[in-house]
């Protein structure tokens, strides 16, 4: 008996004794300032902004409101500006996070069966990662600026007109979507190896076997058996392009030349802040923005049910 | 199919994994590729099945030179020794994805595939993934979809060693089954001398990358060619005695009296080992040759496992129950012809008389 005492674990719980006081504050010493801060910084101001988003003429300085409703959701989804933002965000999201997710693929694998420089290959992929990418940007802006950028120099080389980039909207829309694949390709890559490493090298040895070429063995084995990684990549990847704001803000300090580049974030942050703030509005777009990337969180769960083999 | 090898070899860096064997495997026969770990056994079945390329020597598939031809092009069906089942395809879609690859149409694939699945007994699982099937199970889908290219070759890597043991007895017979039944030329690998033993008709016995016998699987029991062979074939192992040849008798090490063994070509005074089946050492309370001590018995079902002190070495012998001596008490022992074989001690090559 008391033997068995000084062995049993400090924590595991016995019903006829009294769950120890000191015990509990060592578990609240340990967890309590990340509980803390995710009380304050994530699940307070999302009640917050979920209990503003239904009241109507809030102002976040007095404190007032004129009562409760749907007012704020009704204004917003008929706002042609919050509808151009969303169609912005989304247009984005289809373009990205496909061809980012295609290329990444073929690069992944090809990474993989690199033979010579592996090592080195793969650090430099993952370079853009721990670099800002705020500096990224301003690479870009020099990379397709209108004299002396890169690109224009070579367009100019060959003899066509030079292309004003980062001034026109349709340009800067594309040069938006080449920095977004840019900026996510890394990540996904990494991921993606991983997921290629722990393929099974004898499934492929055995579609060798069976005759199957190497394009074979890329439709009909790789992608099958990288598709739960394949799908845990798309919907972050998704996830994190609706929330597309930084990229359009550290390129062009404003929604694109043209204002043609407005995102739903970009929504939101002009109702906070600006002259005339509508906090409400912005409290409602962020609930709407929120249930969208809760739809992708359980559409990721269930195909990742589907692919676990 | 038949298969020839011819003056095979194949180096890994500085080390011989297989030393200039050479081979016939007869058409439609079962062959064990048999050795302990690291003696070649499964580099031999990776080159015929052209996954590892050869270092030197050709491997003929008829009158057809496949030294250097690929896998697919070999026509082999191969086994993997833990399947290698295609995870995200069903058990049809395994089969029949050999023949997907061949671009064969959709309804002649199925066709096939289930003739094969048929064949294998798996066919009511279709439908099922391989994780929801059982080590045997997916042991019968991988020999299907190895079958189902109808290739010339079919090559088992260790195809048993996932199993636990009833299901391996089991599956070894399914194995001879079913290569009865398609009438294929298989070669399988394994360690394990009984499976060897119970189920192939010839039996490549190989040693640190050198063929030790090629024979039928009786003979390398009743004829080794030397004393590995012996040594590694039968259960239990054959009683080995080192002594010095002497007339007709071996000088057993630590034993007093000389043991009549019968004339052998062998000069007086070399060192030999003297080997006996178990089963050939005739031990009687009254008529017999040398008289030697019981050191312990052991009942094992009808008979009784008698050891006998030979000095250094010992003897293990099998009586009947009724005839069983008692332990520390003195017996004769005598050997029969068959089952008893004389090798150098220092080379193991074998001595005839």
């Amino acid at each position: 008996m008391n033997n068995e005492k000084k062995h049993r674990h400090p924590i595991r719980y016995d019903p006829d004794e009294k769950f120890e006081i000191s015990i509990l504050w060592k578990i609240l010493l340990f967890l309590g300032p990340f509980m803390a801060g995710i009380l304050l910084f994530t699940i307070y101001p999302f009640i917050n902004a979920f209990l503003m988003s239904f009241k109507e003429n809030y102002s976040i300085l007095r404190d007032t409101f004129s009562g409760w409703g749907l007012g704020n959701y009704r204004k917003v989804l008929n706002d042609p500006i919050f509808v151009s933002g969303l169609k912005t965000t989304v247009k984005y999201v289809v373009i990205v996070v496909p061809i980012s997710l295609a290329l990444s693929i073929v690069i992944a694998v090809l990474l993989n069966n690199a033979k010579r420089f592996k090592a080195i290959l793969q650090t430099a992929y993952f370079m853009p990662l721990v670099t800002s990418t705020a500096a990224i940007s301003l690479v870009f802006r020099f990379i397709f600026a209108n004299e002396g950028g890169l690109v224009n120099k070579i367009i100019t080389t060959l003899g066509q007109s030079q292309i004003n980039f980062l001034g026109t909207n349709k340009w800067s829309e594309i040069v938006l979507y080449i920095f977004g694949i840019w900026n996510i390709l890394p990540f996904t890559i990494i991921l993606l190896l991983a997921g290629l490493q722990n393929i099974d090298p004898q499934y492929y040895t055995a579609a060798r076997a069976d005759g199957a070429k190497t394009f074979d063995i890329f439709t009909n084995i790789t992608v099958p058996l990288l598709s739960p990684t394949i799908a845990l990549v798309a919907i972050v990847n998704s996830i994190s392009a609706f929330k597309i704001f930084d990229y359009v803000f550290q390129l062009y300090n404003k929604p694109g030349p043209g204002y043609n580049l407005y995102t739903i974030i970009y929504y939101i942050y002009e109702k906070f802040g600006g002259t005339k703030p509508q906090y409400g509005y912005a409290a409602a777009a962020s609930i709407v923005l929120f249930f969208i990337i809760a739809v992708f969180t359980l559409l990721q769960r269930v195909l990742q049910r589907k692919t676990d083999y | 199919m038949e298969v020839r090898i011819e003056d095979l070899v194949k180096r890994f860096g500085d080390v011989v994994a297989v030393n200039h064997v050479n081979a016939t495997f007869e058409s439609g026969k079962l062959i064990a590729l048999l050795g302990p770990s690291g003696c070649g056994k499964s580099t031999m079945l990776n080159m015929l099945s052209g996954i590892l390329p050869v270092s030197e020597g050709r491997i003929y598939f008829d009158d057809q030179d496949v030294t250097s031809l690929s896998p697919d092009k070999r026509e082999v069906g191969l086994v993997f020794q833990n399947y290698a089942l295609y995870p995200h395809m069903t058990v049809l879609q395994n089969i029949c994805f050999p023949l997907k690859i061949k671009r064969i149409p959709k309804k002649e694939r199925i066709e096939r595939a289930k003739e094969y699945a048929r064949m294998v007994h798996i066919d009511d699982y279709l439908d099922r993934l391989p994780k929801e099937l059982s080590g045997g199970q997916q042991q019968r889908v991988a020999i299907a979809r190895a079958l189902v290219k109808e290739p010339k070759l079919l090559l088992l890597d260790e195809p048993l060693s996932n199993l636990d043991a009833k299901l391996r007895v089991e599956m070894r017979e399914e194995i001879r089954r079913i290569q009865r039944e398609s009438g294929v030329t298989t070669v399988f690998v394994t360690h394990d001398q009984e499976e060897a033993t119970s189920i192939s008709d010839y039996i490549m016995l190989m040693k640190l990358g050198v063929m030790q016998q090629f024979a039928a699987t009786r003979n390398l029991y009743n004829d080794p060619a030397n004393l590995f062979v012996a040594d590694f074939i039968g259960n239990p192992t054959i009683n080995q005695l080192h002594g010095i040849y002497e007339e007709g008798s071996i000088r057993a090490d630590g034993f007093a009296k000389a043991i009549p063994i019968g004339n052998y070509k062998i000069e007086d005074g070399t060192r030999i080992v003297f080997a006996s089946r178990p089963e050939s050492v005739l031990v009687s309370k009254k008529s017999g040759e040398t008289e030697m001590e019981v050191e312990e018995t052991y009942i094992s079902g009808k008979d009784t496992l008698c050891v006998l002190n030979a000095g250094d070495g010992f003897l293990r012998a099998y009586v009947d129950n009724e005839d069983a001596p008692e332990e520390k008490t003195a017996v004769r022992v005598s050997f029969r012809k068959k089952g008893v074989f004389v090798f150098s001690e220092e080379s193991g090559e074998r001595y005839y008389e």
